[in-house]
């Protein structure tokens, strides 16, 4: 079996190069059937890739330790969707997944372009099949994952295998890794056509067009697998916390924060025809930092508790990195007379500058992100000294700008495309500034000192009241025309342009996620050994441990805890934090499982660490996190939004290159 | 041995005043990016004899600089949470905000190269703006 998976991903590698070859040749040389034959390439290396990865699947779920990846990564004990997530719980079947999911959106463009942009398709598949190449000569020369430690005849009874880190033994752990795969891998294809239009010189809209709602789709794979990682974190880490600044945390939000730049000035290229050059720089970055993450994650460059193992591949992805940008600067340097933008900026106060200032700003929190995860490095390289780069750096640096991108969110759908007079911004800005202060003064009067929280909620409102407003106006316009009820015309409104008010919607889902960040200025924690029958407090809550109690399984022995939950002398509830032991594993490990009381208000949130050291206390760990679930909630609505601009308008919407042709006389007048 | 595993744990209470110095130092266990102050391992092999150490030098009297200064003695630089704000690692601070300034900058000359020249626009002909009118009712028309 591994023999097969093995020739299959040989072959694949084989099948990768002669796709780049053959569309090349088949474009230079007119040779329509060679260029198909690339086409067809594409496919087989699916096929073969599904079958490489079917056969480490059923490795991994039926147990063949003879396998070293399968018997570092699986055993008997674990449930079955654990095995099958042990495809990604390490070095090898993560690489493996990777080209997986890239030969399969591979697979996907060549199907759904096979009759259009012939011009472009070939160096379209050649980028795509030049990366898979890439991955192929890592899971077939550097990293095997059928690579085999028990060959024999005598070979019979092989044990049983480490298992998977218990912590990656949980629900959203099955389908975080490969949500953000699918993000990181997604950029790709973006990329690929933005380096197609490049190389067939037409920058314009036709790649733009094609991508787009590639590009929201796997920017919502991305924020997908983002929030499921974070609330993994929350949920099994035993910490309360939802994201650390770790450095391989910090490597999924890069993409992450270029793609929303995209997805912003895309739309000035679409309306304006301006912004092309730094499209495609966009573009182009957001596929390096993907694979710049990846490099992170394995290379050991820098410490983090999520990263696989390091090993020479390091070595191999600066080297694709380094090619890959290179070619990339020199396409776009080669290609600036073709990106000049067609239209010009006509006034400061502008939609187009309020998109300039929201890339500025997204750019500057992705640089800060970057330079801190790298800092250390960079500074041990310079000084020889090592320093901590940790949290406290990351939210100093990193909360004034959120901050300002917050305030950004509520002030562009404010201004006009083309230009705003000052008067109409008055009068559009003029309730929301007068909501978000009066929500500032009523915060200090009420006794909150936090000024990032306080800043923070205002500008919620904010932002809240100019998308209400946008809803507002509309929907009362289509409701006095139409004679309909206010909801159907807020229904008919979006209807009518998806992308914008589906945008909102997005907007709406991060000021919901902000509040909830802001909930953690008013954090509560603590950790008491309590013994059974007795009470602890923290917040508004008695916590009462009632019982301990103990039992066992295959995989697991646990201790769980029987905690009565009062508040204002009332039970409201029973919590039963666990602590488990993972004694299937060759090396048995503790974990917890926390309880939680999930409330929109707060968490109730308690942590069962283990007993005092005499045995006869428990020892809890409890938290209160004011406004977290408000995190959750705003992914949801976020997501809701996403689905939205995905839907095609009521009509179809032609943006008009329009210029400015004369004024009137009255106008003249007025201006002189 | 799970019993053991499960009461192995140690409980350490940890006070303001600890936390206040230790949300200056940070844990290097390795396998997190928190501080003394607020790591949660409770049998953090860092942080709680690091804790530790934070209680005992207060009894004793020292201040919050002293007390991270002797971290630094012993551990190096890398004893603190965030790059210190002197020499090198300046840097880490004002390069952020130095990409936003050039950021900034590179906005208004880009701003500036593609605003149209300030020239006078001439007055529009009534006719010309009339069939702009007539266009729009009837682009409106269609959307009702």
């Amino acid at each position: 079996m591994e023999n097969l998976g093995a020739l299959c991903l040989i072959l694949a590698f084989c099948f990768a190069l002669y796709s780049i070859a053959a569309a090349l040749i088949g474009k230079w040389k007119q040779r329509p059937l060679l260029a198909l034959s690339a086409e067809r390439a594409v496919y087989s290396i699916w096929l073969l890739v599904t079958i490489a990865s079917g056969i480490l699947v059923y490795s991994l779920i039926t147990g063949d330790y003879r396998m070293t990846y399968v018997a570092a990564h699986s055993n008997k004990s674990m449930p079955v969707a654990y095995k099958f997530a042990a495809w990604w719980g390490g070095q090898e079947g993560s690489l493996l997944f990777w080209a997986f999911l890239l030969s399969s959106y591979s697979a996907v463009v060549v199907f759904t372009n096979r009759n259009k942009f012939r011009d472009m398709m070939p160096y379209v598949i050649s980028v795509l099949m030049a990366t898979m190449t890439f991955f192929l000569i890592l899971v077939t020369f550097v990293a095997h994952p059928f690579e085999v430690a028990a060959v024999g005849k005598g070979v019979t009874d092989l044990g049983d295998g480490q298992g998977l880190n218990p912590l990656l033994q949980y629900w959203t752990m099955v389908i975080h890794p490969p949500m953000l795969y699918l993000g990181y891998v997604g950029f790709v294809v973006p990329f690929a056509f933005a380096v197609g239009s490049l190389i067939t010189k037409q920058p314009g809209e036709a790649w733009i067009h094609t991508t787009r709602r590639w590009t929201i789709i796997t920017w919502a794979f991305q924020t997908t697998g983002i929030l499921l990682g974070a609330g993994w974190a929350y949920a099994v880490l035993g910490w309360g916390g939802y994201w650390g600044w770790d450095p391989v945390e910090n490597a999924s939000l890069l993409p992450w924060i270029t793609a929303t730049a995209f997805l912003h000035s895309v739309m000035m290229q679409e309306k304006k025809g301006m912004m092309k050059v730094w499209n495609a720089v966009l573009v182009s970055g957001t596929f390096f930092l993907c694979i710049f993450g990846t490099f992170l994650t394995r290379s050991g460059i820098v410490s983090s508790v999520h990263a696989f193992s390091a090993g020479p591949i390091g070595t191999y992805f600066v080297v694709f990195m380094a090619l890959g940008i290179a070619g990339t600067v020199f396409l776009i340097l080669d290609r600036l007379q073709y990106l000049k933008s067609d239209q010009q900026l006509e006034s400061v106060i502008s939609r187009e500058s309020s998109f300039l200032f929201n890339n500025l700003i997204l750019l500057a929190s992705c640089f800060a992100v970057l330079w801190g995860t790298l800092f250390p490095v960079i500074s041990e390289a310079v000084t020889g000294e090592k320093i901590s780069v940790d949290a406290p750096f990351f939210n100093r640096v990193n909360i004034p700008i959120g901050l300002f991108l917050l305030f950004l969110t509520g002030v562009g759908p404010l201004i006009a495309w083309r230009r705003s007079s000052l008067e109409s911004l008055k009068k559009s800005f003029l309730w929301p500034t007068v909501g978000a202060l009066t929500l500032l003064v009523a915060l200090a009067a009420l006794g909150m000192r936090h000024p990032y929280a306080m800043i923070s909620f205002s500008l919620c409102l904010f932002v809240t009241l100019t998308v209400a407003g946008e809803f507002y106006k509309g929907a009362r316009q289509i409701s006095s025309k139409q004679n309909i009820g206010f909801i159907p015309a807020v229904i008919d409104l979006t209807y009518r342009n998806t992308r914008r008010y589906g945008g909102y919607m997005v907007h709406m889902g991060v000021v919901v996620m902000f509040i909830g960040f802001s909930g953690a200025a008013f954090n509560l924690d603590s950790t008491q050994e309590v013994t059974p029958g007795s009470t602890m407090k923290i917040g508004r809550y008695d916590l009462k441990v009632a019982e301990i109690e103990k039992g066992a399984n295959d995989n697991y022995q646990w201790g769980r805890l029987i905690v009565e939950v009062s508040s204002g002398g009332s039970v409201i509830g029973t919590l039963s934090p666990e602590r488990r032991l993972y004694t299937a594993m060759r090396q048995p490990q503790p974990t917890s499982e926390v309880a939680i009381r999930r409330r929109p208000n707060e968490d109730l949130y308690l942590n069962f660490a283990g007993m005092s050291a005499d045995n006869s206390k428990a020892v809890i760990q409890a938290y209160v996190f004011p406004l977290v679930s408000w995190v959750w909630a705003g992914y949801w609505v976020l997501l809701f939004g996403t689905v939205i601009c995905l839907i095609p308008s009521k009509h179809r919407l032609v943006y008009a290159k329009t210029e400015v042709v004369g004024v009137t006389r009255q106008a003249a007048q007025v201006k002189h | 041995m799970a019993a053991a595993a499960l009461a192995q744990t140690s409980s350490e209470l940890i006070s303001p005043d600890v936390r206040r110095v230790g949300s200056r130092l940070a844990c290097l266990c390795g396998s997190c990016k928190n501080t003394v102050g607020d790591c949660p391992m409770l049998q953090c092999h860092y942080s709680s004899p690091a804790r530790e150490k934070i209680a005992k030098l207060q009894n004793m009297g020292a201040s919050d600089d002293n007390i991270v200064g002797e971290f630094v003695r012993d551990t190096g630089r890398q004893a603190l949470s965030s790059p210190p704000t002197e020499g090198f690692h300046l840097l880490a601070w004002l390069t952020p905000f130095a990409a936003i300034l050039m950021g900034l900058g590179g906005v208004f000359i880009y701003m500036r190269r593609v605003r149209p020249n300030q020239k006078p626009v001439a007055e529009i002909d009534p006719a010309v703006l009339d069939h702009y009118r007539d266009r729009i009712e009837k682009d409106m028309a269609k959307l009702d």
